[in-house]
């Protein structure tokens, strides 16, 4: 199957697959009761919680509730945000710029961190260097997140007072425009360095954190496939003649090892994403997965629908861009068959 | 080439940071940094749930016509340059109108000129906004007619006599005084709907003003230099979104000046290089746990062997109060910041009298010979209590549990420990599905206030839970709770609230476990720390803190 029809088939089967998520979210969400609580004061009289209750059709059978939700989701209204109290398409973009780019960021260290590592302990297989590598991965995958971010927060914001943590400077924000929401973004959109380094220095905590175990993964991933790479016969043959180990590695192994990488580095960034609540809780980073942790625990009903959509929605299209690269990178792979 | 180009980018970035914290180091010099512990939902004062985080930014950016000092609850001119009273003749013979000469050459922060204008405005918006959840029915239930007598006289006649309209109204966030030009200029506003202005901005006329909102992470303040009053000394920078370890890990830290903390934190911080500790005081939001003597038929929780109406009986009323272990709480959970108050009038308010009697010392005899009498020490029971889990309350609750069980093995408690959400719901409906549960009153500046809401067989909880059918002597609580709400004499009513505290005493509705210590911990480059229980939480004043000391 060509690559096009590929695509256009799984695009025409994800309004499918998202309509079964959204009513099997929407029923997961009410089974742990009504979403009015976090709408609710104690100021407020019978009348009003009525009131509220007509309001977000909650004295509606849950299949009219249901109907109302998506109704509202397919013209890009989500409902109301008892958490961030506002409507939840109008907080979500921003949330979505921070864990977004705290994500990037994140992915970009997990990755290059992650690649060297690979590359460097697989051409030193079994050697210190390499069973050095191998505790570092090993720590990064087994440290759980939240312990690792706050041994970070401890030691290089509390007592060596290096980093901050939070997602700006307040005089920073306050001095630049923020158009797109990616502060580092935003910050060279202004022409202020500043406010760029600012996000940049915010993110350094978080991003270490999230990235760690991220790093590991692709670290291993890249060091296995590059010694299984490294004994197969074509790299002996290159050898043979006469090509220097530099080019055999860059351009032969290394490349046929990324293909396995690739498949871990797609879904690893989609993971960041979810991963991202733990550091964001963390550092105070005011992206979705801090805004989904608080969403949850006052019953923010409104706003734990949109987010679990929205990672489906994630995974879903990680997936399909996987795939794609997959195929484009190794053209054994047939796909659709 | 990699290599150095990596080196070079990294010395640039080095310096480019060194010379970027170089002038933030320098601006915190001048800013209190205050880790607090919960974000406003909105800024409007029409809006403002009592309570809630939004109160305190309200206090410190807008003016009331009156105001309380740092060290007692007498009532001071703010906006206002006098305070009503009927010797004075501002308060009419008929003790209906309230007459506001009002402060001369005032501006708010937008230039704006401040008049009675102003003033009938902000009242009358919350009144017409009728805003849900927010304290509009302080106004609405109140006042009859708000009138401007001249630019610099308001008057206010109120639906009938109410002794506490200056401390339970005029005192209040929600009574702040905003910008009638400035919010008319940006739309107009309908029944139930604000142009959303206010919700994130604010213009008043207080000694700080509203620099930017970074919503989730933090909020400035700049001082008003042109105040009419004492001008403030910092800045301000309020820190939101932090877990309360982490305020206190900040705190110890340097990175805040300030954080709102609680009494379980202060072992934390007690000793710590460059931290003190304010302790002094007591909050005015006593920690209950409530009787619910109206539960609908069949609707207790599965478990649960009372009937619907157990708590009806005045003698297992009495009987838990004596059972619950007072001490245990108080210097257990509150660390010893914590005192026992009466019902239901708290340490610090008008009308609190020490000599009323109190449930204060756990007294199992009697609390076994009350369950006697009641016919239910052989025979045991299983109630549940309801609370918002991993909180205070919940601790107060297994306290109780802990009594109780003790005392006899057949006295269950069961503590459910729910979200906050899913304990909001329970308790904010016309009837609660439990015979307990657990939480904190309302601050209140004057004991009315507790009265009605917590006492009155008819006013917010009486009606919920049933006190009408509980009381012993219901029309004589009413009566002379209802006499407390218009009696003006001072003495007489004092009188009154002491009587009503011995009835309350003899005929419990709640089990005070204590009145929470006011405490803080702060940076020893602060002065003048002060915490005023009267002043919205955190309680604190960051007008009169000077953190250079100059």
């Amino acid at each position: 199957m060509q690559i096009r029809d590929y695509i256009i088939r799984r695009l025409l089967i994800l309004p499918v697959l998202i309509l079964g998520v959204s009513i099997i979210v929407f029923a997961l969400t009410r089974i742990g009761g009504s979403p009015i609580g976090v709408y609710l004061s104690h100021e407020m009289n019978a009348t009003e919680v009525a009131a509220l209750e007509e309001r977000f059709h909650l004295n509606e059978p849950l299949v009219v509730q249901y109907w109302y939700w998506a109704k509202g989701a397919l013209s890009g209204d989500f409902g109301y945000s008892g958490v961030a109290s506002a409507p939840v398409s109008e907080v979500f973009w921003k949330k979505f710029a921070s864990t977004m780019e705290l994500s990037v960021f994140s992915a970009l260290i997990a990755v290059w961190l992650g690649l060297k590592l690979g590359v460097f302990a697989g051409k030193r297989r079994n050697r210190w260097q390499d069973h050095l590598t191998r505790i570092v991965a090993v720590s990064g995958a087994s440290l759980p997140l939240f312990w690792f971010g706050i041994v970070l927060l401890i030691v290089f914001w509390a007592n060596l007072g290096w980093f901050p943590v939070g997602r700006s400077d307040a005089e920073v924000w306050d001095s630049i425009a923020h158009p797109t929401g990616f502060y580092s973004l935003d910050g060279l959109i202004a022409g202020s360095i500043p406010a760029f380094l600012d996000a940049l220095w915010h993110l350094v905590l978080p991003s270490i954190t999230l990235g760690f175990g991220a790093v590991a993964i692709i670290t291993r991933m890249m060091r296995s496939a590059l010694i299984e790479e490294l004994q197969q016969d074509y790299v002996d043959a290159a050898r043979a003649k006469g090509l220097p180990e530099r080019l055999v590695l860059n351009r032969h192994a290394k490349r046929n090892a990324l293909v396995p990488t690739v498949t871990v580095i797609g879904l690893t960034i989609a993971f960041l994403m979810q991963g991202a609540i733990a550091a964001e809780i963390i550092f105070r980073w005011p992206g979705l997965g801090r805004w989904m942790a608080d969403a949850v625990v006052r019953g923010d009903q409104a706003t734990i629908m949109t987010y679990v959509l929205f990672t489906s929605v994630l995974f879903l299209f990680a997936n399909l861009i996987v795939d794609i690269v997959y195929a484009k990178l190794d053209p054994r792979v047939r796909l659709g068959d | 080439m990699k290599a150095p180009f990596d080196l070079n980018f990294r010395t640039m970035l080095g310096v480019a940071l060194l010379a970027f914290l170089a002038p933030v180091g320098a601006l915190a010099q001048e800013t209190i940094v205050h880790g607090a512990d919960e974000e406003p939902a909105t800024l409007d004062p029409a809006e403002v749930e009592p309570g809630e985080g939004g109160e305190s930014v309200i206090f410190h950016v807008y003016d009331r016509l009156l105001t309380v000092g740092a060290s007692s609850s007498e009532l001071l001119p703010a906006l206002a340059v006098e305070i009503p009273t009927v010797e004075n003749g501002l308060i009419s013979e008929d003790g209906l109108t309230y007459t506001f000469p009002l402060r001369k050459g005032i501006t708010f922060h937008d230039g704006s000129p401040f008049t009675a204008d102003d003033v009938k405005f902000s009242w009358d918006r919350v009144i017409d906004l009728e805003l849900p959840g927010s304290g509009y029915e302080i106004f609405s239930e109140r006042v009859a007619e708000t009138r401007v007598v001249d630019d610099y006289t308001f008057e206010v006649t109120l639906n009938e006599l109410d002794a506490s309209f200056l401390y339970s109204a005029v005192l209040t966030m929600t009574a702040s005084i905003v910008c009638q030009e400035a919010v008319e200029a940006a739309g107009a506003e309908t029944d139930g709907e604000s142009n959303g202005l206010l919700s994130d901005n604010m213009i008043g006329t207080g000694p700080y003003t509203f620099e930017s909102w970074n919503r989730t992470e933090n909020m400035t303040l700049r001082v008003n230099p042109n105040y009419w009053g004492t001008a403030a000394f910092d800045d301000v920078r309020l820190e939101f979104g932090l877990d309360p370890d982490v305020r206190v890990l900040g705190l110890r830290a340097g990175e805040f000046d300030t954080i709102e903390t609680d009494p379980s934190y202060v072992a934390d911080l007690e000793g710590a290089e460059g931290v003190e500790i304010y302790a002094e005081g007591l909050l005015l939001e006593p920690l209950h746990i409530g009787f619910n003597m109206n539960v609908p038929q069949g609707a207790l929780p599965e478990g649960d062997t009372i009937p619907e109406d157990f708590f009806k009986d005045v003698r297992i009323r009495q009987a838990f109060n004596h059972a619950f272990d007072y001490t245990a709480f108080v210097e257990g959970a509150l660390a010893g910041f914590g005192e026992i108050n009466p019902h239901y009038v708290p340490i610090g308010v008008f009308g609190y009298d020490p000599n009323a009697p109190v449930y204060g010392e756990q007294n199992i005899a009697e609390a076994e010979r009350l369950f006697r009498e009641a016919g239910v020490w052989d025979e045991g029971f299983t109630a549940t209590v309801v609370v918002e889990s991993g909180s205070l309350f919940e601790i107060q609750c297994l306290i109780l549990k802990d009594s109780i069980e003790s005392i006899n093995p057949n006295l269950r408690i069961n503590v459910l420990g729910v979200a906050e959400a899913v304990f909001d719901e329970a308790i904010a409906s016309e009837t609660v599905n439990y015979a307990m549960w657990a939480k904190n009153g309302d601050p209140a500046a004057d004991p009315i206030d507790y009265l009605m809401t917590y006492a009155h067989p008819d006013g917010e909880w009486g009606e919920i839970h049933g006190f009408r059918d509980a009381y012993v002597n219901p029309d004589q609580i009413a009566d002379l709770i209802d006499q407390i709400a218009i009696e003006l004499d001072r003495d007489t009513r004092a009188g009154l609230i002491g009587e009503v505290q011995s009835l309350l005493y003899a005929d419990p509705m709640w089990i005070i476990g204590a009145q929470e210590g006011a405490v803080t911990a702060y940076r020893d480059s602060i002065e003048n720390m002060v915490l005023q229980p009267l002043w919205p939480r955190p309680s604190i004043n960051f007008a009169i803190l000077d953190k250079t000391g100059g």
